[in-house]
């Protein structure tokens, strides 16, 4: 299959998508509460691009601060635990705890001890993503075969350089692959978080044009929010794979 | 362990009862409300329950139809990678006006957080199977049908029960968080409820229910996967 190929036939799906939503609103009369049409939604993006424009920034940059907080304590605590057996014990039964508990209960828990602010909302995205990349990095880094070790131990490489040499690379597609996921949750999590309780941000915005019932913001703030949401990822997928061409 | 911690830790160091409640205090709390968390308990979980059932069969499906047709797997499959990383949640609103303030509108909202993981994971898994194997089958001149009743459908299984776990957990978020658009029963209400009285208690007690709700719904399916997929 060529390559234009695969970028067209999405393309023209998502066209098609569009074109039937149109029709439909039109055909069926449906009012805007119902299901505003494509057309009035973009003229809704473009009325508030302003409005809109700010406050998916602030979500991006909690959910990107957040992200970054998160990944890197999970990549510690990951090598902490392969480090040592005794970490390793000690803070699986933790992790496996947090981690089944539905991340949108702690949402009440964040906002009563950060508050309103920015605060929340970051360790809520670094509460979402860590776990998911420390239990990937600590897979990735146990996968590493057991010969592959053992031949570096045998030159004399110490335990830690084997980590850094050895195991990390060799880990790194499957911490991406936990920090994609962890991308995607953390955005998520930040606009339910400021749902609840925030003075600016996307969720914010669909919370308020909820409450006053103006459905087109609410629709135009999903699409640019959903829009945010891709290009972050968008930009962790490139990133993933310019640097991590071994996988 | 974890809970020893937590036993010990609070008293200890004298963390105040607004940050870190003292375990048997929640747990107090929490038999204070047994009737009403019950309650809560089975509403959402019935919400769960509905809105899994329904994503797994339209998410296998759709699985399905990808595997069997690359033109639909080609137009179909990137948007619905896409969409994963989509704030569906920020849909909530949208689908409690089309719905109502019930129960159908959360199942809907569990049903679309099910989907997409278990669509996703079903069409891999019957892409990776092996194709010596399909070269083998097809060259005895095996139906379509056959080779995916006989090979295709039992290398998939163990990652569409991947996908079935992911969409369990998922289903449970979707519940919860379709509550909050405005209903008066359930466990997310209740955690909204205690975010606005500050009622850090209560809020450790429902992290800790959820939690181990959470845990039994993936060791249940973890169970089903041992019982009847044991060649993986």
């Amino acid at each position: 299959m060529t390559y234009l190929n695969r970028a067209l036939l999405p393309a023209v799906s998502i066209f098609l998508l569009f074109l039937i939503w149109q029709m439909m609103v039109m055909i069926l009369d449906l009012p805007a509460y119902i299901l505003p049409s494509p057309i009035e939604i973009s003229g809704g993006i473009w009325d508030k691009s302003g409005m809109l424009g700010s406050n998916v920034t602030v979500t991006l940059k909690n959910t990107l601060i957040g992200f970054l907080i998160g990944s890197l304590i999970g990549l510690a605590l990951a090598l902490v635990m392969v480090l040592s057996d005794w970490a390793h014990d000690l803070i699986m039964p933790v992790a496996v705890a947090v981690s089944s508990v539905p991340t949108a209960a702690f949402v009440p828990l964040m906002l009563i001890w950060f508050g309103l602010g920015d605060e929340s909302k970051v360790a809520m995205a670094a509460l979402a993503v860590s776990f998911v990349v420390l239990l990937n990095a600590v897979s990735g880094l146990k996968s590493c075969p057991q010969g592959q070790i053992n031949l570096l131990r045998s030159f004399g490489a110490s335990r830690l350089h084997v980590l850094l040499k050895l195991q990390f690379p060799a880990s790194l597609p499957s911490i991406m692959t936990g920090m994609r996921v962890g991308l995607s949750r953390a955005t998520i999590t930040v606009i339910v978080t400021e749902m609840l309780g925030a003075y600016s941000g996307i969720g914010q915005t669909i919370y308020q044009a909820t409450a006053i019932v103006d459905y087109v913001t609410v629709w135009a703030a999903v699409i640019v929010a959903s829009a945010g949401s891709l290009i972050l990822y968008g930009i962790l997928a490139g990133l993933d794979a310019k640097f991590i061409w071994w996988r | 362990m974890v809970l020893i911690l937590w036993l010990v830790t609070v008293p200890l160091f004298g963390i105040s009862a607004q940050t870190l409640p003292a375990l048997p205090d929640v747990l107090l709390s929490g038999f204070n409300i047994w009737g009403d968390l019950l309650d809560s308990t089975i509403y959402t979980l019935t919400e769960t329950f509905f809105g899994f059932v329904a994503g797994a069969v339209i998410g296998i499906s759709s699985g399905l139809l990808f595997w069997w047709s690359k033109k639909a797997e080609q137009m179909l499959l990137p948007i619905f990678v896409a969409l994963q990383t989509v704030p569906i949640i920020a849909f909530g609103a949208i689908v409690v006006i089309w719905f109502g303030n019930g129960m159908v509108s959360k199942v809907v909202i569990a049903l679309y957080l099910t989907f997409f993981p278990v669509a996703v994971n079903t069409a891999r898994g019957l892409e990776r199977t092996d194709p010596e194997l399909l070269k083998l089958l097809r060259s005895f001149g095996a139906s379509k049908f056959r080779i995916f009743r006989t090979v295709s459908l039992p290398t998939a299984l163990s990652s569409i029960m991947t996908g079935l776990k992911i969409g369990i957990q998922l289903s449970l978020v979707g519940a919860l968080v379709g509550e909050w658009f405005g209903d008066t029963r359930g466990l997310g209400t209740l955690l909204l409820q205690s975010l606005y009285f500050e009622d850090t208690e209560r809020v450790w007690l429902l992290i800790l229910l959820l939690g181990l709700i959470g845990q039994i719904l993936f060791v249940l399916l973890s169970r089903i996967e041992k019982r009847y997929i044991w060649w993986k």
